[in-house]
């Protein structure tokens, strides 16, 4: 179903002589950090589960990570990520742990953890600051993120590795599958000797860690970063998803239509400044308008298929 | 039937009451290690009235909560309610309307937009079942927060400084002398709104209706609740609500509107409601215990702020954490209990190994 909706939006693109040809590259760069935390929501997702806090968890990284070296403890590009995906990892642990054994609900846990990442982010009370700035990053790191390889910036490589990964962990492994099966039938899985409580944790830290790693790329990509940077992010995250087809019960959802979702919203984002003179304020119209519609028409096309279905066995 | 002890039937406001005290305790004992009355009953009042723009939001989340729904679109609602009025009220004013009707149609005009957004909602929710409640206010957020835009731009609305405008302004700046206290006039609002909620909430049918959907809503439809009428009829009430919050936070806001105004404000809503005994799964909460967390908040964050002079997002903090424990407590006394129980059960087997007592 997504297909058909992303074919429909190139359609509009169309419109526009030289658009794609100009513009995919654009397109890939502003979906990527949109799609890795996608990436990891879908494991949240798929074990029936939510997470609001990954713009939160994103600012405390890339914060943390920033203040690190603005102090002058971490000089190297990888050290950055270790520290980010680490941070990340923690927090999702957390929620993990406190939504799977604490038995909350994990809208709630996770609204509690948006509070205390955003009250955790470091220079706002240890230093009195509040932003990393330019000037406190190195330069390898700054040039790091969009250095040209083949072509293409570094920062979609990096996308399309996570996405690879996680895509093959959901679908080839047998911890990946488990996931799959505790969103489904809880108590199915249960039966069949998942643990249960292990694999929410599992589904929760991966989606911190890929929030974390968001953090230090977008850190590397803007080269600042402040308090409520990205304040609403993860509502475009969980579009993505939604959008790509993932169900929000648990139990479906495949890594391909997370990354048209993500597509998607990105084309959207491009397209419109282009048709539009009264640019910026169009953006956010015709961006909420054209998200509730892909919402609402997937589920539209999804219920015509149904009948179809359901013709063709009463024909039978 | 045995009626549940009172103890036991609202244990979880008893608990709320008790975080008040204790809080209450430990704001005292610091104020009066300070040498200074800064924390008395008064003052915490006005001070109060800073947070209490979110909690007329939360008397509305309750019963969307209440139903085992979610609305987050309920801060970009009450922006699009603000920027509604602000260019009616322009508009109106520069046509060469006088301030008075022109100040009341704007009025109407910000509530009424309050309930087309919470139609839009429930119509979308009650014929989208497949969808989650959570996914369509997500959409609807997004679509009211572009509204907006379209309807400010990037400028700030400003209100004209007239004898209208201060009407507005008393409202949620006001004070009415009962005895020797003075109470801000929005708590007085938010008291008198609570105690209609609460009415019908807990003593009319509608509230029964509205805990039996949230508990389970195939029977309820079963048993003659016209479901998606009465969902579509809260939601309605949810953006109402949201409006009202919008007037008072122009009231508040020194008469200004931007397009990104109140982003988050669901947030706190659903927290407030959360920490009030609402459950996100929905059929239980009290309203008793929603205006108590309204309190505790408003305390907490006063306290916390004025006497030992943290730092807003210390605050937060401390918000976040007792929200996560406010939540915990309940199911780890659950799963004591459950453990007692279950002790209980073996030493009974073991003392009758027959099965007969």
């Amino acid at each position: 179903m997504a297909v058909i909706l992303v074919l429909l939006i190139i359609v509009v693109c169309i419109e526009i002589p030289g658009y794609f040809e100009n513009n995919y590259i654009n397109i890939l760069k502003n979906s990527s950090l949109n799609l890795v935390m996608a990436a990891g929501m879908l494991c949240v997702l798929l074990v029936g589960s939510i997470d609001i806090s990954v713009a939160a968890v994103l600012e405390l990284s890339a914060a943390v990570a920033g203040v690190l070296m603005r102090d002058g403890h971490i000089q190297s590009v990888g050290m950055m990520f270790a520290v980010g995906i680490l941070i990340g990892a923690l927090a999702g642990f957390l929620t993990g742990v406190l939504t799977s054994y604490g038995r909350i609900l994990p809208i709630i846990v996770t609204l509690g953890m948006t509070y205390v990442c955003r009250a955790l982010i470091p220079m706002d009370f240890i230093l009195g600051m509040d932003k990393i700035a330019r000037i406190d990053l190195t330069d390898s790191f700054k040039d790091f993120i969009l250095q040209k390889f083949l072509g293409l910036p570094l920062i979609i490589y990096i996308t399309l590795a996570v996405v690879l990964l996680i895509g093959i962990f959901l679908k080839y492994t047998k911890t990946g599958r488990s996931l799959y099966a505790v969103g489904s039938n809880v108590k199915a899985a249960a039966m069949r000797g998942v643990n249960v409580n292990l694999t929410k944790v599992l589904a929760h830290t991966i989606c911190g860690a890929t929030a974390g790693m968001a953090g230090i790329m977008r850190l590397a990509e803007y080269n600042a970063i402040e308090k409520g940077a990205c304040n609403g992010g993860e509502m475009y995250v969980i579009a993505a998803c939604v959008l790509g087809g993932v169900s929000v019960m648990g139990g479906y959802g495949k890594m391909i239509g997370v990354v048209i979702g993500a597509a998607l919203i990105a084309t959207i984002d491009s397209a419109i400044p282009q048709l539009f003179i009264d640019a910026t304020m169009m953006k956010e119209f015709f961006k909420g308008i054209l998200i509730l519609a892909a919402i609402l028409l997937n589920v539209l096309f999804q219920r015509a298929s149904n009948k179809r279905m359901k013709m063709k066995e009463s024909a039978k | 039937m045995k009626r549940k002890s009172p103890l036991k039937a609202y244990s979880w406001e008893f608990m709320l009451v008790g975080l008040l005290v204790v809080l209450w305790i430990i704001f005292e004992i610091k104020d009066s290690s300070r040498g200074r009355d800064v924390f008395n009953f008064a003052r915490m009042m006005s001070g109060m009235s800073v947070y209490m723009l979110y909690s007329f939001m939360a008397l509305g989340m309750a019963l969307i909560l209440g139903m085992g729904d979610i609305d987050i679109s309920v801060g970009a609602s009450a922006t699009l309610s603000a920027a509604v009025m602000g260019v009616l009220y322009r508009s109106m004013t520069s046509g060469g309307m006088a301030n008075g009707p022109a100040f009341a149609i704007a009025i109407l005009a910000c509530l009424a937009t309050g309930c087309l957004c919470g139609f839009l909602n429930g119509f979308l929710i009650t014929r989208f079942r497949e969808l989650f409640p959570m996914i369509v206010t997500l959409g609807t957020m997004l679509f009211f927060r572009g509204f907006c835009y379209l309807f400010l731009g990037g400028e700030t609305l400003k209100f004209e400084n007239d004898a209208t405008w201060a009407l507005l302004k008393k409202l949620y700046n006001g004070s009415i002398e009962i005895g020797s206290v003075s109470f801000p006039t929005i708590i007085l609002w938010f008291l008198g709104f609570a105690a209609v909620f609460y009415i019908f909430l807990h003593k009319m049918s509608g509230g029964r209706k509205l805990f039996a959907i949230g508990e389970n809503r195939i029977s309820s439809r079963c048993s003659g609740v016209n479901v998606d009428r009465f969902e579509l009829l809260m939601f309605v009430v949810c953006g109402f609500m949201a409006a009202v919050s919008a007037l008072f936070y122009i009231g508040c806001a020194s008469a200004t509107v931007r397009a990104d105004a109140m982003q988050g404000y669901e947030m706190y809503a659903i927290a407030v409601a959360v920490l009030g005994g609402f459950s996100t799964s929905g059929g239980k909460g009290n309203i008793i215990g929603v205006v108590l967390s309204v309190l505790i908040f408003g305390v907490m964050k006063k306290g916390l702020g004025t006497l030992f002079g943290f730092s807003d997002s210390t605050v937060n903090l401390a918000v976040g954490i007792v929200l996560i424990l406010a939540s915990l407590l309940p199911n780890i006394v659950q799963y004591i209990s459950h453990k007692k129980q279950l002790k209980k059960q073996q030493t009974d087997i073991q003392a009758f190994p027959s099965g007969k007592p």
